[in-house]
């Protein structure tokens, strides 16, 4: 291969996925089409995530006004907003059912868009940024859950920052200490402290929704001047506007969700599911409490940390999110029903382990 | 020490054996019933119950504090008012409910309690601190509840507004329905032509 | 006595002849029941008057209507507040959208030449009163604010009191000017009903949106085939199809900026507390800042010395541990060792860092409550099969006398130097700072 060829080719690839004659009104918008068969449902779920990320800047906003990002007043702050404020309550409970709420939108739309293979070229860029935006999604989670400072948060933000450090043992020389110097780069100092929280804060309130922004942009440019993916292996000729018919559907599902959201946040609050005690405020000298979980969606990764060598979950874990990333390049050559296959597997373990781990590590273990 | 008043001195008798005051029993079985985790907060000031020096502990209390503290510990019959500094508003409301002879007795069958308090609701959430007591879930909490109770009494309670949301969201559905149907229409007129759009 | 005529004589005397005026033009002059429009002769500023007035006073008659006919539900309604307040404020926006279409309409009937003609002096009196009386309308709004809640205990029992034939003066006597202004016109209103274009209200096409569509049936059967797959096919479909779904949409975001607007007000104000929740919140606030000033406290001790006292000797027990905080500001434990020498141990798990429980077993363990570890106190060693897989490490520790002279110390991992007698009960454990572990 000479130097005009590969020139060529990376010319080509660049142009492939931007190609900038489709950048206008025409077939951005006027023109873009939204395929209809029987997975149809499945275009939703990005539009419904992103709804879903709109309620959580906007309550986001709205807690800001009260909550206080220091050791000593973060619980109080919160507590404060909580039983005093009139709508804080229901605003903090939507903030926290809605970030349930995406987080599972998320995965749904992961699996839906690798089982129809939309990864596939051009689209590869759409695909790697929305895993991107996926971890951004895990990151706003694990910093947003140390911020109220009780003792679930603060616990489980410990055992979360040392299971980097774990990785230490299984490097050779020199190299162990890097996961240590790592967990005191991303904690501040020695142990979970104010400097933790400062820093969680600001990833979680300036950071990482700027990252999302950029990532975000990039993907919804992408979606928009690629289109919709045919999904099917036989596309059918059937399809639907994108403006207005599917934007318009979009908002009904929209409505529809956040009625939904509104009615369990005014009813059900989320800290219910959990003990009480968890809900203290942080105290350095006590004892942890029993019962210290992270949030649900970090339990498929949670289960098998407690249950499998440390060093097999990590190795698994990398290859996961290397598998994730490459997929593109991976599954350039799998059908879609084995995509399908794939995406309904990992599905299973996903609700399996989530919705059962407790019973299962129970069974192994014994109980306690 | 010798200047002690009679009265402190009667105080620093009935203080000394705090550890037997504390009743794990209901404790032990609020959690064994529910399963949920359940620590001294759902009676005492402190989390860590009544022993130790910290605010909310026997260790901590001045002399008005203690007096409080003996006016609760000799209310043996029920109908008298409590304040007691160890003791939570759930606490007391036990101590003014039931009595302390009462509740002495009760440790041997810690269920009676949720019985004695099925009348009363400190926070207001519609369970009864009784039932919260059986449950696990802390009576002085308005957020805190059996999830499902919470929901089907909160439901009643919003009914306002969530018939309004309902409302908006019915009519949001129409509204949105018909502008599609219209939309439709419009496709087609500007097509000039019998064809669908979904074609 | 003119009180009594402007609050019981018109008002019968106009209802009579609205009765009496309108039947006799709907019997004997059938073709005059119309609004006799203008469209044709002037249709651009006509669309700017007339969609907005009649949008507007639709509304307000509805919440003049609807208190008038139930005042008990329409009391239950508005003793929201946020819902009162949302009431008045539409009320006050479609009486100010009227308000805008009739002066259009009027200038329109003053100005456009095409009009002269057909313009009688009933027309422009019309128009005035009407105007006048939107004007008052909006003016008791504005001065007498909240009618939607007091307006059915005072003004809708008089206007009942008229039609049970038993009307109460006393209820509007002591009215403001401006309601009773508001009153007397409404019923002069009335009386003009029947002389003027006023009385195409009767004839409203509700009709228009419920009816069934006017179908085209195709003699060819493609044709019929093709019509019949169209959504919306149909252009008065489609039409009416617009104005439900803007009606709809419209009326979804007005409740939704209404709901979002009350909770949102209320947060952005803050708390409603009494003096005892704000005396307790405060206190509770102190607290908090006290525990982290002793944190601090902590700290600048650990940076400044080299041994730390946690307790007297005496106070130490065999399975009840004491907490302390190490000179790394980790949790950490001390027991009494069976040789009655002190054991001080960390209490950061080795696995993921949890704080140890502080109560030893009988086999002097100690338990991590987050993945079950068990450690030996003695040894610190966890339990086969535990999930941590190092020891916690000891702490060395010092013994100091009541004068401050060190009797014996025994460095982490070092040998005992001194001498230690468990007697010494008065004396102060002390940890002392680890010179061979690293930091962190």
């Amino acid at each position: 291969m000479n130097e005009s060829t590969r020139f060529a080719r990376s010319i080509r690839f660049l142009a492939d996925r931007f190609p900038m004659e489709k950048l206008n009104f025409q077939s951005m918008v006027a023109k873009k089409d939204v395929p209809v068969h029987r997975m149809s449902w499945a275009y939703y779920l990005g539009g419904l995530v992103l709804f879903f990320f709109g309620i959580q800047l906007m309550t986001g906003i709205a807690l800001l006004f009260y909550y206080q990002p220091s050791v000593s007043d973060a619980h109080a702050s919160v507590e404060y907003l909580t039983r005093n404020v009139a709508g804080g309550a229901l605003i903090r409970n939507i903030h926290a059912w809605s970030s349930s709420g995406m987080i599972f939108t998320l995965l749904i739309h992961l699996l839906t868009t690798f089982a129809m293979k939309a990864f596939a070229r051009p689209r590869e860029l759409t695909w790697v940024s929305g895993v991107l935006l996926l971890m951004l999604t895990f990151a706003f989670g694990f910093t947003g859950y140390l911020l109220p400072w009780h003792q679930i948060a603060v616990n489980a933000t410990k055992v979360g920052l040392q299971s980097i450090e774990q990785l230490g043992e299984f490097l050779p020389g020199a190299l162990s200490e890097i996961p240590t110097k790592i967990r005191v780069a991303i904690q501040g100092e020695a142990a979970v402290g104010q400097a933790t929280l400062s820093r969680f804060f600001a990833a979680h309130v300036v950071l990482l929704p700027l990252a999302t922004f950029a990532v975000l942009g990039l993907h919804l440019f992408q979606v928009q001047i690629h289109g919709m993916s045919p999904g099917v292996d036989k596309p059918t000729t059937r399809s639907e506007r994108f403006f207005p018919f599917f934007v318009l559907k979009d908002f009904r599902v929209w409505g529809v969700v956040m009625f939904v959201l509104a009615t369990i946040a005014l009813c059900i609050p989320f800290e219910a599911f959990f003990d009480y005690p968890l809900f203290e405020p942080y105290d350095a000298l006590g004892s942890t409490p029993d019962g210290i979980k992270p949030e649900w969606y970090f339990l498929f990764l949670y289960y098998p940390l407690e249950l499998l060598p440390f060093w097999l979950v990590n190795l698994i874990v990398m290859l996961a999110v290397g598998v994730l990333l490459m997929a593109p390049v991976i599954f350039r050559g799998t059908s879609r029903r084995v995509l399908s296959t794939i995406a309904i597997l990992v599905a299973a373990y996903l609700v399996v382990s989530t919705v059962f781990g407790q019973e299962i590590y129970e069974m192994i273990k014994g109980g306690h | 020490m010798r200047s002690l008043k009679p009265l402190a001195v009667i105080a620093l008798v009935l203080a000394l054996p705090s550890a037997a005051t504390a009743y794990p029993e209901f404790q032990k079985y609020s959690q064994e019933r529910s399963g949920r985790g359940v620590n001294c907060a759902m009676c005492h000031a402190h989390a860590d119950g009544p022993d130790g020096v910290k605010a909310g502990q026997v260790g901590s209390l001045d002399a008005e504090g203690i007096a409080r503290l003996n006016a609760a510990r000799i209310a043996f019959e029920p109908g008298q008012k409590v304040d007691s500094p160890i003791l939570n508003r759930f606490g007391d409301a036990i101590i003014e409910g039931v009595g302390k002879n009462a509740v002495l007795s009760m440790r041997a069958t810690p269920a009676g309690l949720g019985d004695a308090m099925r009348l009363s609701d400190l926070d207001g959430d519609g369970i009864s601190d009784g039932d919260e007591y059986d449950e696990g879930t802390h009576p002085l909490d308005p957020n805190h509840g059996d999830p499902w109770k919470l929901f089907v009494v909160n439901l009643s309670r919003h009914r306002l507004d969530l018939l309004l949301l309902a409302l908006a969201t019915a009519l949001g559905l129409y509204g949105l329905g018909h502008i599609l149907t219209w939309f439709g229409h419009a496709a087609e007129a500007a097509l000039g032509r019998g064809k669908s759009p979904k074609e | 006595m003119l009180e009594a005529f402007l609050y019981v004589g018109l008002p019968y005397l106009a209802l009579a002849l609205l009765v009496v005026g309108t039947a006799y033009r709907f019997v004997f002059r059938p073709y005059s029941v119309t609004s006799l429009s203008s469209q044709v002769l002037e249709k651009r500023s006509l669309a700017w008057g007339s969609v907005p007035w009649h949008l507007g006073i639709l509304v307000v008659l509805v919440g003049h209507l609807v208190p008038f006919l139930v005042p008990g539900l329409w009391q239950a309604i508005v003793a929201s507040e946020p819902v009162l307040l949302a009431v008045e404020a539409i009320g006050m926006a479609a009486g100010v959208m009227a308000l805008a279409g009739i002066v259009v309409l009027l200038v329109r009937r003053v100005l456009v030449a095409r009009l002269q003609s057909v313009t009688t002096v009933v027309d422009l009196l019309v128009l005035a009163v009407l105007a006048a009386q939107v004007v008052l309308g909006l003016l008791v709004a504005v001065l007498h604010p909240w009618g939607a809640a007091w307006a059915p205990g005072t003004l809708m029992r008089y206007l009942h009191g008229l039609f049970t034939l038993s009307p109460d003066l006393g209820l509007v006597s002591e009215m403001p000017p401006a309601v009773k202004a508001h009153v007397v016109l409404a019923f002069a209103l009335f009386a003009l009903v029947p002389f003027s274009r006023l009385v195409h209200a009767f004839v409203v096409p509700v009709g228009y949106l419920v009816r069934p569509f006017q179908r085209v049936v195709w003699a060819s059967a493609r044709r019929a085939e093709s019509v019949a797959v169209l959504p919306g096919g149909d252009p008065e479909e489609g039409r009416r199809g617009l104005m439900r779904g803007l009606a709809g949409v419209g009326g979804a975001a007005a409740l939704m900026a209404v709901g979002v607007f009350d909770k949102v007000a209320r947060f952005v104000k803050g708390d409603d507390m009494t003096k005892a929740e704000k005396e307790a919140l405060l206190s509770q606030k102190l607290e908090r800042l006290e525990q982290t000033a002793e944190q601090r406290a902590l700290e600048l001790e650990r940076m400044r010395k080299e041994l730390i006292p946690i307790a007297k000797l005496g106070e130490l027990l065999p399975a009840a541990g004491k907490y302390f905080i190490d000179f790394e500001m980790r949790a950490a434990l001390a027991f009494k060792g069976a040789d009655g020498a002190p054991i001080l141990i960390s209490a950061k798990c080795t696995h993921l860092g949890c704080t140890v429980g502080s109560q030893a077993d009988e086999q002097g363990r100690i338990l991590c409550p987050c993945h079950v570890s068990y450690f030996d106190i003695k040894t610190g060693q966890p339990n086969e099969g535990a999930p941590a897989k190092t020891p916690l490490p000891h702490l060395g520790w010092a013994l100091r006398g009541p004068d401050g002279k060190i009797v014996a110390q025994k460095p982490a991992g070092r040998a005992l130097e001194g001498t230690f007698d468990p007697s010494l009960a008065d004396h102060e454990v002390c940890v002392i700072r680890d010179t061979d572990r690293g930091a962190v």
